[in-house]
């Protein structure tokens, strides 16, 4: 791929290729900055809800 | 077992009181010139820049920064995150008196407020986004009343008006959630009307979904900022269910700033893919560029996911803060600095100093009424008469 666009195809192919590798990498990213924002909830379900019958007495 | 009250008198001049009276006089007298003399005495506008802060802070900010109302209701009652419920009402009424200032600043920035609703009764114009903001402003504004209702119901012991209102609750989140998700990503999209005049690097085709992401975290943001001020100031006012329940909401809202944060980096740098504005960041509108996403998007990202992480409480806090300042640089750049970008310096706006002194005093009433529902309504404790609804 150069670095000339001369055309709408040339525009589109540039633009939408990078569009699509970086939707890939942003959400192959977001499973790791789920696993780092949650890993230290031990008491909360995967939706940070608490669990029940756990510690509510 | 009776509770014992202790009224304890305090001072009417404060510091704060006399600040705030300074504000109200002197927004009276700016109100009063600019009903009299008309917009030309108290502001810079011009018709290459007829939206000034009246436009870009009091309308653009104060509706992004009163969408608490509609994230704490929707994640309470419609994702059932119960554990959030105290602050629902604190997260209502910022968002009631939001956006009722909202439509009080708008009475001074229309060049003649008394056709205000025109839209719904002269003419529709339907085809027109600023229609769709006037009615969904217009119906959340009256949903957000209703919300708020009970509180003032319990507040003067109507109790079967009350239990009329309460009744409604799920359908109202509802309703608000749906003509907040209208209107937020609406603001966004008016600008796609003139992509000529503001800068590559801030207008996309993707602009209306912007405002609505950023609208999120917004009112989480607030929320937590809120929260953290009525901590420290109202703390004799909340009951033990508040105080019990403020570090969870704070926790749980800054780890979903955090993710809503990273999502919304992520759609911002695709649009610039998508317009292949890159060659616009080595510039200097490019450099206020990157301040603005790295600075106030993807800074506090990683402070909200550290301070959630390591439940760091006083790290929520500050980047609540400063994520509330960054939505204010967000709507200022999108509405006043990157519009109009390619006028001459001599022809951008700047505002008047009465148009600052009017935004000052359309804040001070927001506090002012702020203070005075949350001093007398039950909105930091539950009032022992009612059931929680």
């Amino acid at each position: 791929m150069g670095n000339t666009i001369n055309t709408l195809h040339d525009f589109m192919l540039r633009t939408e290729s990078l569009t699509y590798i970086m939707i890939v990498v942003a959400l192959c990213g977001f499973i790791f900055f789920w696993r780092f924002l949650s890993e230290r909830d031990d008491d909360r379900d995967h939706l940070g809800a608490d669990r029940t019958g756990e510690h509510h007495h | 077992m009776p509770v014992r009250k202790i009224v304890i008198q305090k001072p009417a001049l404060t510091p704060f009181n006399v600040v705030a009276g300074i504000i109200v006089v002197v927004g009276l007298i700016i109100t009063v010139i600019r009903f009299t003399q008309g917009l030309r005495a108290t502001t810079n506008l011009s018709d290459y820049n007829p939206w000034g802060i009246w436009i870009g802070f009091d309308l653009l900010v104060g509706v992004a920064l009163a969408a608490g109302g509609y994230v704490t209701s929707a994640a309470c009652y419609i994702f059932g995150l119960k554990r959030f419920h105290s602050a629902v009402r604190p997260a209502i009424l910022t968002g009631f008196l939001g956006y009722a200032l909202v439509v009080l600043a708008l009475h001074y920035d229309v060049g003649r407020p008394w056709r205000l609703p025109y839209p719904f009764i002269v003419q529709q114009g339907t085809t027109s986004l600023l229609f769709e903001v006037a009615a969904c402003v217009a119906l959340y504004l009256t949903v957000l009343f209703i919300e708020f209702t009970p509180a003032a119901l319990e507040w003067l012991g109507l109790k079967r008006a009350r239990s009329i209102v309460v009744k409604l609750t799920l359908v109202l989140t509802i309703f608000g959630v749906v003509l907040s998700t209208l209107h937020q990503s609406s603001l966004g999209a008016l600008f796609l009307i003139a992509p000529s005049k503001l800068h590559p690097l801030w207008y996309s085709p993707y602009l209306a979904l912007y405002f609505f992401v950023s609208s999120i975290v917004a009112g989480l943001s607030m929320v937590i900022f809120e929260g953290s001020l009525a901590h420290k100031h109202f703390h004799d006012k909340m009951d033990a269910e508040h105080l019990r329940e403020a570090d969870g909401v704070a926790l749980g809202f800054a780890k979903a700033a955090s993710w809503v944060l990273a999502g919304y980096f992520i759609i911002k740098v695709i649009g610039i893919a998508q317009t292949n504005a890159w060659g616009y960041l080595g510039t200097g509108y490019g450099l206020w560029f990157l301040v603005e996403m790295l600075g106030f998007v993807l800074l506090p990202c990683y402070f909200y996911a550290i301070g959630a992480r390591e439940k760091n409480l006083k790290i929520i806090r500050r980047t609540a803060v400063w994520t509330v300042l960054g939505i204010v640089v967000n709507r200022f750049n999108v509405g006043l600095i990157a519009f109009n970008y390619h006028l001459p310096s001599s022809e951008r706006y700047f505002p008047h100093w009465m148009e600052i002194g009017i935004s000052v005093f359309v804040i001070t009433i927001g506090i002012l009424a702020y203070k005075f529902i949350v001093t007398h309504m039950p909105i930091l404790y539950a009032h022992p008469d009612y059931d929680a609804h």
